[in-house]
């Protein structure tokens, strides 16, 4: 378990990151908290030419507010965002979802960005993403282009980046007041990847849903983003929702597999029922 | 808490002092074999199969050999003049030859198959992925279900079955299950472990000239491992010394070096120059031994008050490709009903060939019996309509009913399952959990009890040579300090301390002064380490012994000096005095100076110096028992167990330590828990290993352990000290402790399945009455498999000798030598036959190591019967049933409550 030999560097700026990028012609491999990458180096599943070190550039860490969104820089440590008090009041979804990934010791080396650029389909972040509609900022030398969290992930681990292309920032849009997050995650153990995850958020005005996001991670290849459910419950009132009907319409969306740790059986059974409490708990609603 | 006081005024014994290797441990500075660097070593990494089964067609090492950094690259044929025989565990002889590196075939994904030594680790890694090897490869056997149908994993066996022992049908036992009120019938599944200690395996030679190696090794006992290296490799001349300082854990995967420490060694040897090999995480989940995988299918009888009647257990173990010994594990037949007044018992037990990691031991090798048991108990009351704690009452052995003996001879004295129970149910309101459980069902909560008791073999002394002793060699330096040399070997155990508090204590010194060393092969004598749960009995019990001596020839050294009785003599503290003098006073010091070095000032006659040694042999067993409690609460929404309570009632004799004591019942059962719910080494159908990380392979996290509740019920053993092992049982009784509180919770919805783990899915399909199954089984066996013929359908193959050289005259004779093979318990016993046939009878005798046995038999065709009378490892009446054909012969030996073992036989001498 060593890493097989490859280059390094680390650029100071993102211009700087982006031409080594572009200069390895898909051979580079960016490192940001490295608590993914590090154990695939080790163990020899990833065998990159060139490690693009980007945890000193300055440009990619922190949060920011503009109007009508919430930005990230994608070097901002997990332990970072859950003290951050920008998001604790912007984004609280995001720092909830954050507490679940991975450990206190990981979280300290661990990075938003990382996360959600990496695309595992049971972690917590990309499907966070996904469910408030964010989107990332992907540079290369040949420019600067945004995708929308939505049609980032393409399969495990695969996402819409070009290998020449560096994630500058993830951007949150604000939800309306009035907005409540929905989030639980069913793992074998705190800080493992779920066997179902629900995260994501409901907006309620004068007692109805005016928007819903909610994705599901651990339920299939992807983040997968609840759309029979979300379409449901915009427009209905908040009195009259059936839970059990919502939760089946959230399942039917989703495509879980079997796996060492539980049955795609199982995750679907659970969901639905994790569905159906986690929201109308977050409504407090009593079924 | 009625624990007993050792002899005299016990000041350390029973405390919780602070353990001397803590500070070492915890500032980092323990000393485990990744830290040893030598000059001019070279690192190690192995090419290994990434196939379960085939046979080796070539090795091309031509590239790695020219890679960067690279100093050699090894395969069999370059270890070949060593002659390697790798032993099974406890040194005895394996029943299959085992090889440190493939030589024709391969066996398991990640058999080690070619070796290479290159200047760090990364550059050994480059190099052994540059290595090719072609395969022709053949259809795995993955599964107990494959290997009973399936295809040879060795060619030159007969059959999969490693080893069988007990009758498959006891018609006196078969009739009373048919003829009993009640019969309750169950099959219990547990899963494949990995050991997982949190220091892999590990070593590091360095041999010196001609005749002198040293090896670090990361091992249960250094003097073990010295052995073993010295017989693996054949070479009784050379010098072995083994130092492993601090462990990481063992958990019974460190008993002994195996096949890539082995291999290590030899290249030491043929390169000159230090090696090291740590195993990574990833070759430690998939390449190295692992545990447990067994079934059973057990029947037992009870009449209408839920006494026991009679017994019959099925049992099958996965013995992987090469397991450290072809076990199938006799001691779970021995103790599954040890402590129950059980009228009629029998079994038949085989271990399997597989091509999958092999077998070692892990912490309670023998537990299946407890969960087994246990839960079949429970599933008894609830069938009779008995409680479960009053189906134990009725059926444990308790005091009054020794002594006795158990249905396999063992004499029972001093166990206490029984009184265990009761003490535990004194801090447990069973009454008011039923109430409690009843109204959470109300609100869709679902809580549960379960209990389990057990009594556990601890520091065995008798049948397996090298466990028979341990020894000590306590010193008092000229400086006044004591320092022991013991056979015991800390994993964690805390050695360094329990057997420093009993030396202080019976040679009358503070604690602080007195220092263990147990690292170094070259320091002292034999002994097994850490191994079945024996140190505080073995270990303490020559500490004592040895500290004793010292102490008698002190007081006669002081009596001297101060011309006073030697029974006036105290030394308390390191002073010696005498009672009712005050004035006459020595520190040790003092008499330690003048013992080495002012000789003619002792005793006239006495040795010089303060040394003594003395090797403890404890009694054959020393029985220690428990009974356990849990409660749980299981989600019906997730299926999720959450461990509200867990008491522990156990008597493990004298405490020496009672915060090492909890330490080792806490750890167990930590492991027990993973075992229910989670761990999990699992196959695909082609023998890849799926769970090769702890992303994959889940350990119990702390946030999976509840504040385990000990009661210490302890009573004295028979042993020197009192002392009784509980390194095992908490990995014994924890798993059907859990496994029936999470059956009790899930009552309202029916049986849960006795298959291990018990995750999520499986509980959930309980609870949801229906299969949540995968959708496409990942696992189903492969499509065609060859069935290999059944043993009976074999013809014997006539060797290429006797069929060049047919002796038509010798065919009907059984005269001669013969070299025979008995496949035992405790692994083949090789030993010779001399037959002299007159007619019809025939005399001879069986010739081992140990002695001559003479019989006399009875010839019917080639059919020879005879029996013989043996009294070791006990008394057995051994009768033997061989069939002889021209210079082969094959039988059966049935011996007594083991049942029947295979004999297979080669003429040597006409």
């Amino acid at each position: 378990m060593k890493p097989a030999p490859f280059d390094y560097i680390a650029p100071a700026t993102i211009e700087e990151a982006c031409a080594q990028l572009a200069e390895a012609g898909g051979g580079a491999t960016i490192l940001a908290g490295g608590q993914t990458l590090m154990p695939l180096l080790a163990l020899r599943m990833s065998q990159p030419f060139i490690l693009v070190d980007i945890n000193r550039i300055a440009a990619l860490r922190g949060v920011t507010r503009s109007e009508g969104y919430t930005r990230i820089g994608p070097v901002t440590r997990q332990n970072e965002a859950i003290a951050d008090s920008t998001l604790a009041k912007s984004l609280p979804l995001l720092v909830t979802a954050t507490r679940h990934v991975g450990h206190h010791q990981t979280r300290n080396r661990g990075t938003i960005g990382g996360s959600i650029a990496l695309g595992e389909p049971a972690a917590e972040l990309p499907a966070t993403a996904v469910a408030l509609g964010a989107s990332v900022e992907a540079r290369s030398v040949r420019g600067s282009r945004r995708i929308a969290a939505a049609d980032l992930y393409l399969g495990p681990y695969m996402t819409a980046l070009a290998q020449d292309e560096l994630v500058v920032s993830i951007q949150f849009p604000d939800w309306p007041s009035g907005t409540v997050n929905v989030f639980r995650e069913v793992a074998m153990r705190p800080g493992d990847f779920a066997l179902v995850g629900l995260t994501g958020a409901v907006a309620v005005k004068d007692g109805h849903i005016e928007r819903a996001g909610l994705a599901w991670f651990g339920m299939g290849p992807t983040p997968i983003k609840a759309r029979q459910a979300e379409q449901a419950l915009v427009g209905q009132p908040v009195a009259g929702l059936d839970f059990d009907k919502l939760a089946g319409l959230a399942v039917a969306d989703t495509d879980p597999f079997d796996d060492h740790h539980a049955t795609a059986a199982y995750r679907r059974t659970v969901g639905r029922r994790v569905f159906a409490r986690a929201l109308s708990e977050a409504l407090q609603v009593h079924q | 808490m009625n624990e007993m006081k050792p002899v005299e005024a016990a000041r350390y014994v029973g405390q919780r002092v602070p353990r001397k290797e803590d500070e070492r441990l915890l500032r980092g500075q323990g000393v485990y074999v990744d830290d040893v660097e030598l000059p001019g070593m070279l690192h190690v990494a192995f090419v290994r199969s990434p196939i379960a089964r085939g046979r080796i067609r070539s090795i091309d090492t031509s590239l790695a050999r020219e890679a960067p950094g690279v100093y050699a690259v090894l395969t069999a044929g370059d270890l070949a003049r060593f002659k390697i025989n790798m032993l099974s565990f406890y040194l005895s002889a394996p029943a299959i030859a085992i090889a440190p590196l493939a030589t024709q075939r391969v066996a398991y994904v990640g058999d080690p198959v070619a070796l290479v030594a290159a200047r760090d680790r990364y550059l050994a890694e480059d190099a052994a992925g540059l290595v090719t090897v072609e395969y022709d490869e053949e259809d795995p056997v993955v599964t107990l279900d494959d290997a009973r149908s399936g295809p040879l994993v060795h060619p030159d066996t007969d059959t999969n079955a490693a080893i069988a022992m007990g009758e498959e049908h006891d018609e006196d036992i078969e009739q009373r299950l048919a003829q009993a009120p009640h019969l309750v019938t169950a099959t219990i599944k547990h899963q494949r472990v990995a050991q997982s200690p949190i220091e892999t395996r590990g070593v590091v030679v360095d041999k010196h000239g001609d005749g002198e190696l040293t090896v670090y090794i990361s091992c249960q006992s250094p003097q073990m491992a010295a052995r073993y290296i010295s017989l693996a490799l054949g070479m009784p001349q050379m010098s072995v010394r083994v130092i492993s300082k601090d462990v990481g854990g063992s958990f019974g995967l460190k008993v002994q070096p195996w096949r890539e420490e082995i291999a290590v060694v030899a290249a030491g040897i043929v390169l000159g120059r230090p090696l090291k090999w740590i195993e990574d995480r990833l070759e430690n989940l998939t390449a190295a031994n692992q545990a447990r995988e067994q079934e059973m299918t057990l029947r037992v009888a009870f009449d209408a008050q839920g006494h026991l009647l009679a017994s019959h257990a099925d049992y099958h173990l996965n013995n992987g490709a090469y397991p450290h010994g072809a076990d199938c594990n006799i001691a779970v037949s021995m103790f599954l009903w040890a402590a129950h007044k059980m009228p009629g018992f029998s079994f038949y037990t085989r271990g399997w060939y597989t091509n999958t990691a092999g077998l070692a031991a892990y912490r309670g090798p023998w537990a299946m019996e407890s969960l087994a048991r246990e839960t079949v108990l429970d599933i008894a009351a609830r069938k009779i309509g008995i409680d479960p704690i009053e189906i134990r009452r009725r059926n444990l052995v308790t005091r009054a009913d020794q002594p006795c003996t158990t249905p396999f001879g063992i004499p029972l004295e001093d166990i206490t399952p029984a009184e265990c129970l009761e003490i535990l149910l004194e801090h447990l309101d069973v009454a008011a959990f039923r109430a409690e459980q009843a109204a959470a069902r109300t609100q869709g909560r679902y809580l549960g009890l379960g209990f389990a008791t057990y009594i556990e073999p601890t520091a065995g002394s008798a049948g397996i040579s090298v466990l028979a002793s341990d020894v000590a060699q306590i010193r008092v330096e000229p400086t006044g300090k004591v320092t022991a040399v013991l056979s015991t070997h800390s994993q964690g155990h805390g050695t360094q301390t329990t057997m420093a508090q009993i030396i202080a204590d019976h040679l009358g010194v503070p604690f602080e002064d007195v220092s263990i060393f147990e690292d170094d092969s070259s320091r002292g004598g034999f002994g097994a380490g850490a191994s079945g749960s024996r140190q505080a009995v073995a270990g303490g019990g020559a500490s004592i012994k040895a500290a004793e001596l010292l102490a008698d020839k002190i007081k006669r050294i002081a009596a001297h000096l101060l011309e006073a009785d030697p029974a006036q003599v105290r030394i308390e503290a390191g002073v010696i005095r005498v009672v009712g003098e005050p004035d006459k006073t020595r520190s040790l010091r003092e008499i330690a100076e003048l013992a080495y070095g002012e000789p003619e000032r002792l005793p006239p006659g006495m040795e010089a110096g303060l040394e003594v040694q003395y090797r403890y042999r404890p009694p054959p067993l020393t029985l220690t028992s428990a009974a356990h409690a849990c409660i749980v609460e299981v989600d019906a929404e997730t299926g999720f167990v959450k461990i509200k309570r867990w008491l522990c009632s156990e008597d493990c004799g004298v405490m020496i330590h009672p915060a090492v004591v909890e330490g080792q019942i806490a750890g167990g059962l930590t492991q027990a828990i993973g075992c229910v719910l989670m761990e999990q080494v699992s196959f695909d159908a082609r023998g890849n290993p799926t769970a090769v990380t702890y992303k994959d392979y889940l350990l119990p996290a702390i946030s999976d352990t509840p504040d385990f509740e000990y009661i210490h019920a302890n009573t004295p053993s028979q042993a020197v000290g009192g002392f009784r092992g509980v390194g095992e049982g908490g990995c014994i009784i924890g798993p059907p402790t859990l496994v029936n509180a999470i059956a009790d919770a899930l009552a309202p919805f029916g049986p849960i399945p006795l298959e291990l783990p018990l995750t999520p899915t499986r509980i959930l399909e309980v609870i949801e009455g229906r299969s949540l199954a995968p959708k496409a089984p990942g696992h189903a066996p492969p499509a065609a498999i060859p069935a290999a013929p059944a043993p009976t359908d074999v013809q014997p193959v006539p060797s290429p000798l006797a069929a060049q050289v047919p002796p038509p005259a010798a065919d009907s004779s059984i005269d001669g030598t013969w070299k025979l093979v008995l496949a035992t318990p405790l692994g083949p016993q090789t030993f010779n036959g001399r037959f002299k046939s007159a007619g019809n009878s025939v005399t001879g005798s069986l010739i081992s190591d140990i002695g001559t046995e003479n019989f006399q038999g009875v010839l019917d065709g080639n059919n020879l019967k005879f029996d013989l009378k043996v009294t070791k490892p006990m008394s057995l009446t051994l009768k033997y049933d061989i069939r002889f054909d021209g210079d082969k012969l094959t039988g059966k030996v049935k011996m007594g409550i083991f049942g029947s073992a295979k004999l297979t036989g080669e003429r040597i001498e006409r």
